[in-house]
């Protein structure tokens, strides 16, 4: 009997392939850009969660699908898909990362849009034709998109969200249209006050909880008071 | 409702040590800590033990300085035992002793220097006789006379600024609130009350009705003891007993009136917060609408006032000078932008048919709201800022995925975020388990009331540690202080500066912290 080894047959797309992967790469291809987590791929092909794990893992090596990550969990793709924006976080992530230098650059530009027409009140469609003119592609945004930048500005207390009334500024919109402004007593938004516990050390602590008047953080030893009180 | 948190009655027992010593402090916060009590409980209780003569010679001493109330509960029907003295701490009291110069300049501004000089006399002292005033005025170096004090009085009576001592033990009913009792008529069971407090029964059964708590002030005639109940109160000269004469005579003893004193610096508050969010215009027709709606407020921490009509207001904003510059259509603008609500600021005023209703409740959910932000920005930064104010928003809990993509944050990062503020005291946290998915989700909701509890208890707690550093720095230089200015030079005179200056920041610093903490509290 000879004792060499036959060799090993070579895996192509479908040869080679137990039942259970071909089925879970079926599966995994159906869910093209959005691809499926092990309990999906478990779900949806009725194979036992420990033979979806050899088998995901043969077809990694097999470079048939590959893996995304994110908040979800992992992600398996068949290797011709690219993952979808909902995969990667949203519109506002590129490889898997927020773009928070893109986010900061759209809102200058609103910020930047209101300072130019403070005089007349600025809606959400305005602002979404100043993008559509905009040179680069990636600031060309939908109205959706423009809403999602004005809405975190408004998180960011730098502009406000007024709708329309009666008075004279508002004469040429529908009462209740959304319109926006910026903050600043200029803009007839006054201005928030900075809190009287924010301007403290205290208040800013991230250990008032442990301070206490006789114990190692204490008012009397405090770091923060020697810097605040310039010692 | 009083809401004492664990550093709100640390701070108040540093104030009553300060100003009384420990020993007294101790009874007080026993009483804070444990609810109301009898004097031999304080004494049974009260850390290092203070015999029951004592208890009871600091008790009187608190009554006097109106931090504490004595007070009983009618025994049940049919029981043969003898009601019980307890004695109640009265928390917003002891914290007033911390802003009576604040009291003292609304009374000056109002009313001039005289009256304030007789209700500083009355916040140092407790509670006092016109004898006793008179008397103290005579000893002092800038007397102005028996009928000038009489006629000081009088004004800050007639303006409420100062009322006559309530009952010194009120009885409590002893009843429980069932379903007949509260029958009392079509109108009354059809409006909700708010179940009251332990606190706020007691001080109402204290409170005697606004004829003999806010008297006309005649001649004192120590002939003529009991009021003729017959005649005009204006007419004739009569002395009017008083509920409580501890003094030698039984003359009226007059206290200052905190409520009232709270009311106008609520008043002052809500026109500096509009005068910031509007503008001068807004807060001149806010002040003359508080002005007009005042007499009417059935307690300091209304939430609304009356309606009052467009031409009511009017005719008192032109009683100022800044208000006869403004025409009626004028004050019809700012009415109008003071009732309209952006995304940034809710409506101040509510306009109803041809009336007008200040929303008190509104106009300090803003200045609130700005405080709570302030300190989530410091503390934990610009994205946790934006989660936040999202949160506050949206009023309800909201998934991390979703924050997430509101706030325009890395969804790995946020979890972490909102763990702190969570751990803080700033966030409610739920978790919702899902079948088949392996985490739960969590859930975060900015609930308000929490919020704003754990920031009164930091305050409080930035305020004690305000007065600590203030006394630490005060004490380490006590030599050097008590040097003259004129005969120091070159170093020593700069580290007086330097000290001279530390106490100024940490002096102001506790004044705005305390408005910060009537906010909360009082407002």
């Amino acid at each position: 009997m000879s004792t060499r080894r036959r060799p090993a047959a070579p895996r192509s797309s479908s040869s080679g392939m137990t039942e259970n992967e071909k089925k879970i790469l079926g599966f995994v291809r159906s869910k093209q850009g959005m691809g499926a987590t092990k309990y999906e791929i478990t779900g949806g092909t009725s194979i036992q969660q420990a033979l979806v794990t050899k088998a995901t893992t043969s077809l990694k090596k097999s470079k048939l699908i590959k893996e995304v990550s994110n908040k979800g969990g992992k992600h398996f793709l068949a290797v011709e898909f690219e993952p979808c924006k909902e995969l990667q976080g949203g519109d506002w992530y590129v490889d898997g990362a927020l773009d928070v230098s893109m986010i900061e650059d759209l809102k200058e530009i609103c910020v930047n849009i209101l300072e130019r027409l403070k005089q007349k009140v600025v809606t959400l469609e305005v602002i979404c034709s100043c993008f559509q003119k905009a040179s680069r592609d990636e600031y060309k945004l939908s109205r959706d998109q423009t809403k999602v930048i004005l809405d975190n500005l408004v998180l960011d207390n730098v502009i406000m969200e007024v709708k329309s009334n009666r008075s004279s500024e508002h004469s040429a919109l529908r009462i209740g249209e959304v319109c926006y402004k910026l903050i600043g007593k200029k803009s007839g938004g006054g201005e928030a006050r900075d809190g009287a516990f924010a301007s403290i050390p205290c208040g800013a602590c991230p250990h008032i909880g442990l301070c206490t008047p006789d114990g190692a953080i204490s008012p009397t030893t405090c770091v923060y008071y020697q810097k605040w009180l310039g010692i | 409702m009083t809401t004492t948190t664990e550093f709100g009655i640390v701070y108040a027992v540093h104030i009553i040590t300060t100003h009384f010593g420990s020993v007294v402090s101790k009874v007080c916060d026993c009483l804070l800590r444990r609810g109301p009590l009898s004097s031999r409980e304080i004494s049974r209780l009260a850390e290092s033990d203070i015999n029951h003569n004592k208890v009871k010679d600091i008790l009187c001493l608190l009554i006097h300085q109106n931090c504490v109330q004595a007070f009983s509960v009618e025994p049940p029907d049919g029981s043969e035992s003898k009601a019980t003295v307890q004695y109640i701490a009265l928390f917003s009291n002891i914290l007033h002793r911390a802003r009576y110069s604040k009291f003292a300049k609304v009374v000056n501004e109002e009313l001039g220097s005289q009256c304030g000089g007789v209700l500083e006399a009355l916040l140092s002292n407790g509670r006092l006789t016109l004898e006793q005033l008179i008397d103290r005025d005579r000893d002092s170096k800038k007397s102005i006379g028996s009928e000038a004090m009489r006629d000081s009085l009088e004004k800050l009576v007639a303006a409420r600024f100062v009322e006559r001592v309530p009952s010194p033990e009120p009885v409590l009913g002893n009843k429980e609130e069932g379903p007949a009792q509260k029958k009392r008529g079509a109108k009354a069971s059809k409006i909700f009350k708010e179940p009251e407090s332990l606190e706020e029964r007691i001080l109402e059964a204290a409170t005697p009705v606004d004829a003999i708590r806010f008297p006309i002030i005649f001649e004192q005639d120590s002939s003529s003891a009991l009021a003729d109940e017959d005649s005009n109160v204006s007419e004739k000269k009569r002395k009017q007993p008083d509920v409580d004469s501890s003094g030698p005579s039984n003359e009226v003893i007059w206290r200052p009136n905190f409520e009232e004193l709270i009311r106008r610096l609520r008043h002052k508050a809500c026109v500096e917060i509009v005068k910031e969010r509007r503008d001068e215009g807004c807060a001149n027709v806010l002040k003359a609408m508080l002005e007009v709606g005042r007499t009417q407020e059935k307690k300091a921490k209304t939430d609304k006032s009356v309606p009052m009509s467009m031409g009511s207001i009017y005719e008192e904003l032109i009683k100022t000078d800044a208000g006869r510059e403004m025409t009626q259509e004028r004050v019809e603008e700012c009415l109008e932008q003071m009732s309209a609500t952006s995304s940034y600021l809710p409506a101040f005023v509510i306009e109803t048919d041809d009336s007008y209703i200040v929303d008190f409740k509104s106009i300090f959910s803003v200045a609130q709201k700005d405080e709570m932000e302030s300190v989530v920005m410091r503390r934990y930064g610009k994205e946790a800022f934006r989660m936040f104010r999202y949160l506050s928003q949206e009023d309800r809990f909201v998934e991390t995925d979703k924050i997430a993509d509101a706030a325009l944050t890395e969804k790995k990062d946020t979890p972490q975020i909102l763990l702190k503020m969570w751990k803080d005291g700033y966030l409610h946290m739920q978790k919702l388990a899902v079948t088949g998915v392996y985490m739960p989700f969590l859930l975060w909701k900015v609930n308000k009331l929490i919020v704003s509890r754990q920031m009164l208890d930091e305050m409080c707690h930035a305020s004690l540690n305000v007065s600590l550093r203030l006394t630490h720095e005060m004490d380490s230089e006590k030599e050097l202080l008590l040097l003259p200015m004129e005969k120091l030079e070159g170093a020593l005179k700069e580290r007086r500066i330097k000290n001279r200056a530390k106490i100024v920041l940490l002096s102001s610093t506790r004044f705005k912290l305390d408005d910060a903490i009537m906010l909360f509290h009082d407002f």
